[in-house]
């Protein structure tokens, strides 16, 4: 049997205006970074002849069309999902929900997999935006696969994290302050960390005394951006992936005989991780995403608390 | 008042022959639906209860009546697995709320006093949901429908979106939700607040009905009069504290409290009698018939007992 609570905020959801208003919003926001890439290309004129520039294009626009992505997504997620338990109990039917047989996690649960399968289908209909820079020759599919599947995962792991928050808020108001709060934290609080911690440092050599680079990793934008590194370049130009990317990279330079050292040891002029060829170390974007995990997996546990009823011991 | 005229009076029903055969004064469990044992619920400084003994019958129409602030909602909270009592014990259909709440979830249906409903959804779909929530097979869906919106006399509304439902319709569906999973006891707390008369009625019509199916009721409501013609027994609170419990009539004789009886006579003239309890009545009417021999044309108790009663042993206190 379907989770009741999914198969309720389904029915609640799609029966309003607001999801068909957000995935208008959403497509034409990407359609509009596709068209903004494409025009400021000043070689446009060249691309039919030019296989280099055509391809470079291709991933400049699959970089662009990710990241807006990603920043589409750090912004409706805390505005779908905040109000999902403080909706309940703002609208007063938390206690019947509370007093039925539905454990707490399963009303988490819910509420997760119903905003999860609006930014599946979100991400899903943005699909062929994407795969415009394949046509250019810039990505593979598997590239266009792998940049959804990290935006995705992030989305995921956010929603998450958003969803327990809203269980400590009693208004929706409130939950939708904090999330985007949070939200704003988790993107910037590491980068803020470690750049002070830079300036504080001020040797500016690879050595003990430098900021963990595992600090820049712990953030939505350096793990797509980290996940979704091609092969060449992809530290050097005008995107915001690439810069991040390249932040990562210096990160990981400055800081190789710390404890991140079993971070890939780059050589600094290669500007990535490739070593004789092939991979070394543990990926950027899977050590933040272990830890967000965790931050996800501790919110949930505190909110299934939350949810439980002070006179809930049976399990 | 205080405390040592605090009143506990034994269950109306079958339950007090039970518990003469079984040498106990206590009724068995059998016979009872809720039990509170000196049940005390603290909320830092403010006793919301406090050391409340009380049995509800099986099978009753139980009425908790107090001003606002006397526990009675949070009294509710504890029966309906919401709260746990600071001390004390509590037991709902034999099993302890704070100890195995999933088996009190099964047999017993809560209506909080706020009304909150899903505005989005349509009336089956809401009931769809709740049934889901409780486990209830898919196939059985249609005919439960069927029968709790026919019990509520909501039948015609079946596809109406729930925010298209007045407060009466809407309270009424709260109720069906509460009875989605056929609960034995129903613990409602202020059901007919914000009704409107006629609704009231309605709503008090269904419960007599759910009572005549073998329900317990428990139920809150500032609305005396209509809690004195429905409930079969009654508890006082206030401020956290229980005054007195048990049938109404019983507990208006035990506390010698006094009711007015109004007479109409043939010739026109109509006079009012106080009276101390049933007897008295009785012995009223004789003597105006017999003694007296004076043509009686109506005899009436004037309502407001409940209410009488209630300001006889509350002092307004506020906590």
């Amino acid at each position: 049997m379907i989770n009741p609570v999914l198969g309720r905020e389904l029915k609640e959801r799609m029966r309003t205006g607001r999801a068909f208003v957000v995935i208008g919003i959403f497509l034409s926001l990407l359609v509009l970074t596709v068209y903004l890439v494409y025009q400021g290309t000043k070689t446009t004129g060249q691309i039919q002849t030019d296989l280099a520039r055509q391809t470079r294009l291709g991933r400049d626009l699959y970089e662009w069309v990710l990241f807006v992505m990603l920043a589409l997504v750090l912004f409706f997620v805390p505005g779908l999902t905040a109000g999902s338990i403080a909706g309940e109990r703002e609208r007063q039917t938390l206690l019947p929900l509370q007093v039925t047989l539905l454990r707490p996690r399963s009303i988490l649960l819910g509420k997760v997999l119903a905003a999860m399968s609006f930014l599946v289908l979100l991400l899903v209909v943005s699909l062929p935006v994407m795969m415009v820079a394949y046509l250019l020759g810039g990505i593979r599919i598997i590239d266009g696969l792998k940049g959804l599947g990290v935006v995705l995962l992030v989305a995921a792991l956010l929603t998450v994290m958003i969803a327990a928050l809203s269980t400590m808020a009693k208004r929706v108001q409130t939950a939708t302050l904090m999330a985007y709060g949070f939200t704003a934290l988790l993107i910037l609080l590491g980068p803020l960390l470690y750049f002070t911690m830079r300036v504080a440092d001020g040797s500016h050599g690879n050595d003990l005394e430098n900021p963990p680079a595992v600090l820049l990793t712990v953030n939505p934008i350096a793990i797509v951006a980290d996940a979704t590194a091609g092969e060449n370049n992809s530290t050097q130009g005008g995107n915001p992936l690439r810069w991040t990317r390249s932040q990562v990279v210096k990160a990981k330079s400055y800081n190789s005989d710390a404890w991140f050292a079993w971070f890939p040891e780059d050589d600094f002029g290669a500007q990535f991780r490739i070593v004789n060829g092939k991979r070394e170390g543990f990926p950027a974007w899977a050590l933040g995403s272990l830890i967000l995990t965790g931050v996800a997996g501790t919110l949930s546990l505190l909110a299934t608390r939350r949810l439980r009823t002070p006179a809930e011991t049976e399990r | 008042m205080s405390d040592t005229e605090l009143i506990e009076i034994e269950p109306s029903d079958g339950a007090a022959d039970d518990a003469a055969q079984s040498g106990s004064t206590e009724p068995p469990t059998a016979s009872v639906a809720v039990r509170a044992q000196q049940l005390t619920k603290r909320y830092g400084s403010l006793l919301a209860v406090n050391q409340l003994d009380l049995i509800v019958p099986r099978g009753s129409i139980f009425g908790l009546i107090g001003p606002n602030g006397a526990g009675k909602s949070t009294t509710f909270a504890m029966m309906a697995t919401l709260l746990k009592p600071t001390s004390g014990r509590i037991t709902v259909m034999g099993a302890d709320p704070s100890v195995k709440p999933r088996t009190v979830r099964r047999r017993m249906g809560y209506m909080p006093d706020n009304l909150g409903v899903y505005d989005n959804l349509r009336v089956d779909e809401y009931i769809e949901f709740f049934a889901a929530s409780y486990g209830i097979h898919r196939t059985e869906w249609p005919a439960l429908i069927d029968g709790l919106l026919e019990l509520v006399d909501l039948s015609v509304k079946r596809t109406a979106m729930v925010n298209s439902l007045s407060r009466g319709m809407k309270q009424r569906l709260s109720l069906a939700r509460a009875l989605v999973h056929d609960p034995e006891l129903l613990i409602l707390d202020e059901p007919a607040s914000g009704l409107d008369p006629r609704a009231r009625v309605e709503l008090r019509e269904l419960l007599k009905t759910l009572n005549g199916m073998g329900k317990t009721i428990v139920i809150s409501s500032h609305i005396l009069a209509e809690l004195e013609e429905m409930c079969t027994d009654i508890a006082i609170m206030e401020a956290g504290k229980l005054l007195a419990a048990g049938p109404p009539r019983e507990i208006l004789d035990r506390l010698g409290g006094t009711r007015t009886v109004r007479v109409r006579f043939a010739t026109g003239i109509t006079e009012s009698f106080t009276v101390a309890d049933d007897a008295e009545q009785t012995a009223l009417l004789r003597r105006l018939l017999v003694d007296e021999e004076r043509d009686v044309v109506e005899f009436v108790e004037e309502s407001g007992g409940l209410e009488q009663l209630f300001m006889t042993i509350t002092e307004g206190v506020v906590q």
